[in-house]
């Protein structure tokens, strides 16, 4: 079973070396991939320091292309499983490890690591969201429900891990603006098995959300719009892998 | 807009032979203009043809003025002015709508092209790490090799 950890970074310098010696300790067994997506600062000298394998986006991308880029490494290099995890330190290693664990006793094609699930306020659950993020969580979390008629409650998660059939859908079809929900809609619509864990995440090291409460009405509006598209997106009969 | 003085009633607007020579004289000048745009390779043949059919157009418009009102009664506009409006509105509502589609392709076809890049130059790189590691054995290992810190 061979295991890709990678981690879309876009000017994480002070964070990345950090992450890479967390997920070695964690999950010792995996290759370790920084996806750099044209970063200004040294975020690839210090993965590369770190003894990660880097690969650099020659510009700015945005995350689902980072993201899509793991995901096609992955499959090009014949991993039986992948995960990622955010760069800022937000996400512990330890909880990746046990979201692999999911994938590789194929209990699930996909499984996204839960901030909001239940069973991850009891006693583990660090993380306390803003308000204007709270509306948002949950407009996102009822929707991406109606639409998938599955319950999701961390519809934004950036810490997931999948097996091959993900690997393979994702680096054909990733949205590059809303990559995390679009991307949870499409992959319940193809069928695969998609599941959620309840995780402990940290509060943001540094650096302040990007959310101001105009941009997080127009975060939602875009994002109710693309999820209405993708409900008429085909689908397609997976292809055999 | 159109709100020219025209009488109450009136049913067609004609164009003088003023306006007509203007249009055509423009139309003629947007044509040159297309063509040496391709000449000069600033602008690729397969995106020119609808600006031709518009150059066109508006030749064709100049010329018969009579067409311009078959079109304007077949709307069911009785003022020829709204209907040459409406028409270029809509013309270059297609045309805005499809330069988004091209683009849309485009910015797709760069993310990939970004991405095989990425992925090559990480393997390459990932490659002369394992050869410089290993060695002249190092060929033979199935596993990439965990090096240590």
């Amino acid at each position: 079973m061979r295991t890709l950890v990678f981690i879309p970074a876009w000017n994480e310098e002070a964070s990345i070396a950090e992450v890479i010696a967390d997920v070695r300790e964690a999950i010792p067994g995996a290759d370790l991939l920084v996806v750099d997506d044209g970063s200004a600062d040294a975020t690839a000298e210090r993965a590369r320091e770190a003894g990660a394998i880097v690969a650099s986006l020659p510009f700015n991308q945005g995350l689902g292309a980072a993201l899509q880029t793991g995901y096609l490494y992955a499959l090009r290099n014949g991993y039986d499983a992948c995960a990622h995890l955010d760069a800022d330190g937000q996400h512990p290693a330890e909880e990746v490890a046990r979201l692999l664990a999911e994938v590789t006793a194929d209990r699930a094609d996909l499984v996204i690591g839960s901030r909001y699930h239940a069973g991850a306020v009891s006693g583990t659950g660090d993380y306390r969201p803003t308000f204007s993020r709270k509306i948002g969580i949950s407009v996102f979390r009822f929707f991406l429900t109606l639409a998938t008629r599955q319950r999701f409650t961390d519809t934004t998660s950036g810490m997931r891990a999948a097996n091959r059939r993900v690997m393979s859908l994702f680096s054909q079809h990733y949205s590059p603006d809303f990559a995390e929900i679009e991307s949870l809609q499409l992959a319940v619509r193809q069928g695969l098995r998609v599941e959620e864990l309840p995780v402990r995440m940290l509060e943001r090291a540094g650096g302040t959300s990007f959310l101001t409460p105009v941009r997080s009405a127009f975060f939602i509006f875009k994002g109710l719009v693309v999820l209405l598209v993708g409900q008429f997106r085909p689908r397609q009969a997976e292809a055999e892998r | 807009m159109s709100a020219l003085p025209l009488a109450a009633g009136e049913a067609q607007v004609h164009l003088t032979s003023q306006t007509r020579i203007v249009a055509a004289v423009l139309a003629i000048f947007f044509m040159l203009l297309i063509l040496d745009l391709i000449r000069r390779d600033r602008l690729q043949e397969r995106y020119s043809v609808i600006w031709f059919v518009a150059g066109l157009g508006m030749l064709a418009g100049a010329a018969f003025p009579g067409l311009l009102e078959l079109v304007a009664e077949a709307m069911g506009v009785r003022n020829t002015n709204v209907a040459l409006f409406s028409i270029v509105l809509l013309l270059l509502l297609g045309l805005a709508l499809n330069f988004s589609v091209i683009m849309s392709r485009q910015a797709a076809q760069i993310t990939r092209l970004a991405q095989e890049r990425a992925i090559e130059k990480a393997l390459a790189e990932k490659q002369a790490g394992e050869a410089r590691n290993g060695g002249s054995a190092g060929e033979q290992t199935l596993e990439p090799k965990k090096e240590s810190l």
